[in-house]
């Protein structure tokens, strides 16, 4: 005793071009659909995770941890960070960059009365030395008082225009102004990736302000730790610092938009979910119209389990075909694709886990869009089977 | 060669809070080899015997040999099985899978049987050249007519050479000319081949073909076959 061959699967979607049309492009939207959800979340929560293995401490006003964008502090605390023994040193330049952070209106175009609020972060050069995931990508750092700026990798998605837009040379108007960028930058995953870097004292001048956001320093593991830190600011009072690991600070960060996330996630979800069902509603309605070729099979003298077998090879090529076509498409599209949330903005994840999720729902739906029906249709006695 | 014995046969089904007993208590014995013709107004439980005869249904009681098996107690595999090697089913719409050829239409039961590709496909030649239909062999059942299409599931039905066809009105959807060809095929199957033969008919000619005519009436025969005038 044999079951129907592979062919018999084949066949039946070679021989009808349309439903196999029809299914194709329906289960490549649906993958496309779970793992353009999964790369959203995915991107976001990336964004609001730490960088790895990194000992950076930061200094905040006591009372802003969870806003740096409402933290300040005075000047002086950049040196008196400075007195930590054990911060990372690089040819006797210690790692402390002094910050200020703050949203501003920034314009492509003069003529638009309003431009994009943008995060941006004032800096001087030891930043790059504290915030090592960054890297220049083209030209170099911003030297103060020349009007000019280094933009990261997802600036042009937050600021929707194109990234050649925001090539060496351009032109960016942030409070009036024209600002030239010099240099480009990427830290993929971070929110970093979506900041404008300005010299410190420049976005002092424009925010008129004379105090900072943060001090960020970096310390070398073994030889000072947070501990320590928090001794400084105890013994510092009058500076009213407040101090936290960079992780804490990232967690923080991620229990404030914990709110927004469930609600993305919960958003994302459904839309998956309506994909899904959508998907499946098709499917289920193609294997459930044969009702009499499953009739009929059995009367010739198929087991079900022989029938069932060929339905879900059928569906499962369909569906697998989908995945693939989804998941190369999701991954050369989407991934990195800059997504505005709050002032800022992260890119989406295409990567492994987000493509196993996509690939995996692709080929459940398979399963689910071919098992039920045909069971369905396999309950029905024959001779019923055979008259509808 | 292939018999048939029932006795006592029944079939209820339950519809909510009425049965219907569309085979009460029925006796009747087929010879094998013979070919006969099943008559009977509408809904007297014609389509509810022969599906028992196939195993596609299960009696409620009574007694049901099919060549000596009690195929009512078979298991729902072992049953497809033996259907596999001792059926043919012919349906009044054909029942042809779509987007299959009659070609491969017909080869569909053989490839339930471990046979080679070669043997196959003799077997399928021969079916379709018995049925008359071999020059259609590459067509899509929407390609022929019906009685193109009622002679491929012939072929299907005689492919795999079971000794017992089960025919449920071959001819009901057909013209006079299809019928009379169909008809005068399916006594060539049982006269040459010595098929057994139990064809439901509302066509009066199909008993100018068969051995003997049975009548079916409320789940009950009326007469018993070979007593009723042939030609009545
Ligand atoms: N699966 C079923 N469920 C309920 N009633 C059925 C079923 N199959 C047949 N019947 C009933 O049994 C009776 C006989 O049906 P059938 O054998 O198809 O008649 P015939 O083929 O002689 O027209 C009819 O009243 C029909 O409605
Ligand atoms: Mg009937």
């Amino acid at each position: 005793m044999r079951g129907l061959p592979f062919d018999y699967a084949t066949r039946n979607l070679g021989r009808s071009p349309g439903r196999l049309a029809g299914a194709l492009v329906g289960s490549t939207l649906v993958t496309l659909l779970v793992i353009a959800s999964a790369s959203f979340i995915r991107g976001m929560g990336a964004s609001l995770d730490p960088p790895a293995g990194n000992s950076n401490v930061i200094f905040l006003g006591a009372g802003s941890e969870e806003s740096v964008e409402r933290s300040e502090i005075r000047m002086q605390a950049a040196d008196v960070v400075g007195t930590i023994s054990g911060l990372r040193t690089r040819l006797g330049q210690p790692f402390i960059s002094p910050e200020v952070h703050i949203g501003l209106a920034v314009r492509t175009d003069p003529a638009v009365p309003e431009g994009r609020l943008t995060p941006l972060r004032g800096v001087r050069p030891s930043a790059f030395l504290v915030h090592s995931e960054v890297q220049i990508t083209e030209g170099r750092a911003p030297v103060a008082g020349a009007n000019e700026l280094l933009v990261g990798g997802l600036v042009s998605g937050q600021l929707g225009v194109p990234d050649a837009r925001l090539g060496l040379g351009e032109v960016l108007h942030i409070d009036g102004r024209e600002w030239r960028i010099v240099g480009r930058m990427r830290a993929p995953r971070t929110v970093i990736d979506a900041e404008i870097w300005i010299p410190l004292t420049d976005l002092q001048v424009i925010a008129q302000r004379d105090n900072l956001s943060c001090v960020i320093a970096t310390l070398v593991p073994g030889e000072a730790d947070i501990t320590d830190a928090e001794i400084l600011a105890a013994q510092r009072l009058d500076l009213e610092l407040a101090v936290m690991t960079e992780s804490e600070y990232y967690a923080t960060l991620s229990r404030f938009y914990a709110p927004v996330r469930a609600m993305v996630l919960a958003t994302a979800l459904l839309v998956a979910l309506g994909g899904i069902l959508g998907g499946l509603n098709t499917m289920v309605a193609a294997f459930a119209s044969r009702v009499r070729e499953v009739g009929t099979l059995q009367v010739i003298g198929y087991p079900r389990r022989a029938i069932i077998l060929s339905f879900l090879q059928e569906s499962w090529i369909i569906s697998s075909c989908g995945a693939l076509v989804a998941g190369a498409l999701g991954w050369a599209v989407l991934d990195g694709v800059a997504v505005r949330f709050s002032m800022g903005a992260f890119g989406l994840i295409v990567d492994a886990p987000v493509l196993a999720i996509g690939v995996g729902a692709g080929l459940g739906l398979g399963l689910l869009g071919a098992l039920p029906p045909t069971i369905h249709c396999l309950r029905l006695p024959v001779g019923q089977a055979l008259k509808s | 060669m292939i018999g048939i014995e029932c006795r006592a046969l029944t079939k209820k089904f339950m519809k909510g809070e009425t049965t219907i007993t569309p085979l009460d208590s029925l006796d009747l014995v087929i010879e094998p080899g013979s070919f006969l013709a099943l008559m009977g107004p509408s809904g007297s439980g014609k389509t509810t015997l022969l599906n028992l005869i196939a195993g596609i249904d299960r009696p409620t009681s009574g007694e049901l040999l099919v060549d000596g098996l009690d195929i009512a107690h078979l298991s729902r595999s072992r049953l497809a099985r033996w259907r596999a090697e001792k059926v043919g089913y012919i349906f009044q719409l054909y029942h042809l899978v779509p987007v299959l050829t009659a070609y491969e239409n017909v080869e569909l039961p053989l490839l339930i049987h471990p046979l080679s590709r070669k043997e196959r496909h003799a077997r399928v030649q021969r079916a379709l050249e018995l049925a008359g239909i071999a020059d259609r062999h590459d067509h899509y059942p929407r390609q022929l007519s019906g009685g193109q299409e009622q002679r491929v599931a012939i072929a299907r039905a005689i492919v795999a050479d079971p000794p017992l066809l089960l025919a449920d009105e071959p001819t009901g959807d057909l013209d006079r000319e299809s019928s009379t060809a169909i008809l005068k095929l399916l006594r060539k199957l049982s006269e040459d081949l010595g098929k057994t033969l139990l064809v439901v008919t509302h066509d009066i000619a199909t008993t100018d073909y068969a051995q003997a005519t049975l009548h079916l009436e409320k789940g009950r025969l009326v007469t018993e076959p070979g007593e009723e005038q042939r030609h009545a």
